[in-house]
């Protein structure tokens, strides 16, 4: 069992660390916990999401406990029972982790107020996707006067050693390769023709990051002048003065789902849940879109605006239209041989 | 240690002074390394099926072994440059003034007081397209296009014998202090150069800090996460990047545990080669 074989350490230890301050066992009484992303992710939340929440819920008292997805269902896999996480955040794959892990509880649908407001692919019965990520084509404008439309630009021989691209360990490099391998007549079932795009694309290729954060530098450096990339970091590079410019791509940019989660055996669920509703209303989710945080809301009653409605989408109606969703649950099943694959073939 | 005072021998250690750390160490080292190894010993990830799986998928996939090769490799490479580089500084610091050695024990330590993810992007800055070798080559007119500095081995080697070069010096700067330099002047007036000199009585005398050096730095080489990644970038894999898509991204525990145990053991082979050099240098130093 996987409590067994994760924890069991860590479970004698709580034990014992219990036996001797018995003071933590009382910890029931703990406040609602939110595991956000670090970064902008944890910026965006306290400045809009936590007032907001505690607004509506009387001064609630809760912390945010920023971390990565994998140390959030690691921490939850080592305390099932009393989990030290009340709401959790995904990427699309760590969320189908934590799903059939069975730690996160189905979303109370029936007596939500905004769920049936949110568009149709956020719209997650175990727990819904109060934003978007969306990932195009990012260029440098000083050296690549023809804005890109396509994906099959960064294979043209002009950007020769100037693409750069991440490798699987990212939601953001995975979901790109996928994208290539449909562009190539592929699917989430079948990636091979994107590993040969892949063998083609290496004369074109000056760095494979290691995480999509190190392309944000590899930018600044000028080591390279197109590669995938994420909207929200790239408007953070943007607004620190570093020239980049992003491009939904004509074959759609690539939405990914950061779906909310009520964790199971939460000592706080009500105030997960409200927490969760919080995330979902207009006003929160129209304040996220506004500068400085460009998150793309999921609620069709907001109105597009700013550089979102400029760059990407100007209703839900044109997003949905733009924007391609991916199977996370076929990709999960073979990430690993994919991973595998790109550590021997990619050398560059 | 309720012995009477008279029969104590004063040239005995009390254990029990040790026994907070070895504690903490049972308790937040040990313990975790065998739940590790229990792990590893596992063919499947949800830890249900024993066996040796993991160890055997490691030891026969050419892919795997060539990771670990490189990776030791390239901690022999940085040692080596961190041993050339460091050795003249060493050697320089014990025969110049007190105010310079106050300047050189400065420098060395400069690096250890900002943070290596500093240090790391300096490097970064250092070795871009436009960064500061590129652009020094580029208007002297010895290269026209930039040459491809960041995300090669090189690039690695370079930035960890830097982020590490203080692991090397400070020893060195401590074995050689302990030479009488009056074994110089002895060995001169003998008959021998200067370069006789050096290679039979100061670096003989020298070793056990030669060795202290290179087991710090080759160790600290080769588990550099945060530089490796960085300026080595997502294409170059070394084992720590291997260990962590294979735990972290891949969910795999058994075989990341697998990975680390036979890392360790690789390093531990390493870290033992090196003290018996250190042992055989003992007798060879005190002759």
């Amino acid at each position: 069992m996987i409590l067994n074989r994760r924890s069991l350490m860590t479970t004698a230890l709580t034990l014992g660390a219990m036996k001797a301050f018995p003071g933590l066992s009382f910890a029931q009484a703990r406040p609602l916990v939110f595991a956000t992303f670090t970064g902008s992710w944890e910026e965006a939340h306290k400045a809009v999401l936590v007032p907001a929440f505690r607004k509506a819920n009387a001064d609630a008292a809760m912390v945010l406990d920023p971390m990565l997805s994998v140390d959030q269902i690691a921490k939850v896999n080592a305390a099932k029972a009393n989990p030290p996480i009340d709401v959790m955040l995904h990427d699309p794959g760590p969320a189908l982790v934590a799903i059939g892990q069975d730690l996160v509880e189905p979303y109370p649908v029936e007596k939500s107020a905004y769920y049936k407001d949110l568009i149709a692919e956020a719209q997650e019965p175990m727990g819904p996707a109060p934003f978007f990520q969306v990932v195009g084509l990012t260029y440098n404008p000083e050296a690549v006067k023809t804005p890109p439309t396509s994906w099959a630009d960064l294979w043209k021989p002009e950007f020769k050693g100037r693409v750069g691209i991440t490798n699987l360990n990212s939601t953001l490099g995975t979901g790109w390769l996928v994208e290539i391998a449909k562009m190539r007549g592929g699917s989430e079932a079948n990636i091979d023709p994107a590993f040969k795009a892949l063998e083609e694309l290496k004369p074109n290729l000056a760095a494979v990051a290691a995480n999509p954060g190190a392309l944000a530098t590899l930018f600044q450096q000028g080591q390279i002048d197109i590669s995938p990339g994420n909207f929200n970091a790239i408007q953070i590079l943007k607004a620190r003065g570093v020239p980049v410019e992003f491009v939904a791509p004509k074959e759609g940019a690539i939405a990914f789902k950061t779906t909310i989660h009520i964790v199971k055996n939460s000592p706080n669920r009500e105030l997960a849940f409200k927490l969760i509703e919080a995330a979902l209303t207009p006003e929160v989710q129209t304040t996220l879109m506004n500068p400085p945080y460009l998150i793309v809301p999921t609620n069709s009653k907001v109105t597009m605006g700013g550089e979102i409605a400029r760059v990407l989408a100007k209703d839900t109606a044109e997003l949905k239209k733009k924007f391609v969703f991916q199977d996370w649950k076929k990709i999960n099943e073979q990430r690993s041989a994919w991973i595998e694959r790109f550590n021997r073939e990619i050398k560059i | 240690m309720g012995a009477a005072p008279a029969s104590r021998d004063v040239t005995s250690y009390g254990m029990g002074l040790a026994a907070p750390l070895a504690l903490f160490f049972l308790l937040f080292f040990v313990a975790p390394l065998l739940q590790l190894f229990w792990l590893s010993l596992h063919n499947d990830t949800a830890g249900l099926h024993w066996g040796l799986g993991q160890y055997l998928h490691f030891l026969t996939d050419p892919f795997s072994l060539s990771v670990l090769g490189s990776t030791l490799l390239l901690g022999a490479e940085v040692t080596a440059v961190c041993l050339v580089l460091g050795f003249p500084i060493a050697w320089l610091y014990q025969r110049v003034g007190p105010r310079l050695q106050t300047i050189i024990i400065l420098i060395v330590l400069l690096p250890l007081l900002t943070s290596v993810v500093v240090r790391t992007f300096a490097w970064i800055v250092i070795l871009g397209r436009q960064g500061i070798i590129n652009a020094t080559l580029q208007s002297l007119g010895i290269i026209d296009t930039p040459l491809k500095l960041l995300y090669t081995q090189f690039g690695v080697v370079i930035a960890l014998a830097q982020v590490q070069m203080p692991l090397m010096t400070l020893p060195l700067i401590t074995a050689l202090g302990r030479i009488d330099p009056n074994l110089d002047d002895a060995s001169c007036s003998l008959g021998a150069g200067s370069w006789r000199t050096f290679f039979r009585v100061v670096l003989p005398l020298s070793l056990p800090g030669v060795i202290a050096g290179c087991t710090l730095t080759y160790a600290a080489a080769i588990t550099a996460f945060i530089t490796q990644s960085l300026v080595g970038g997502g294409q170059m894999l070394f084992m720590p990047m291997y260990l962590y898509q294979q735990a972290s991204t891949l969910q795999n525990w058994p075989f990341a545990s697998a990975i680390s145990i036979i890392f360790l053991l690789a390093v531990l082979a390493v870290v033992s080669v090196f003290t018996t050099l250190g042992r055989l240098s003992r007798g060879y130093g005190g002759a």
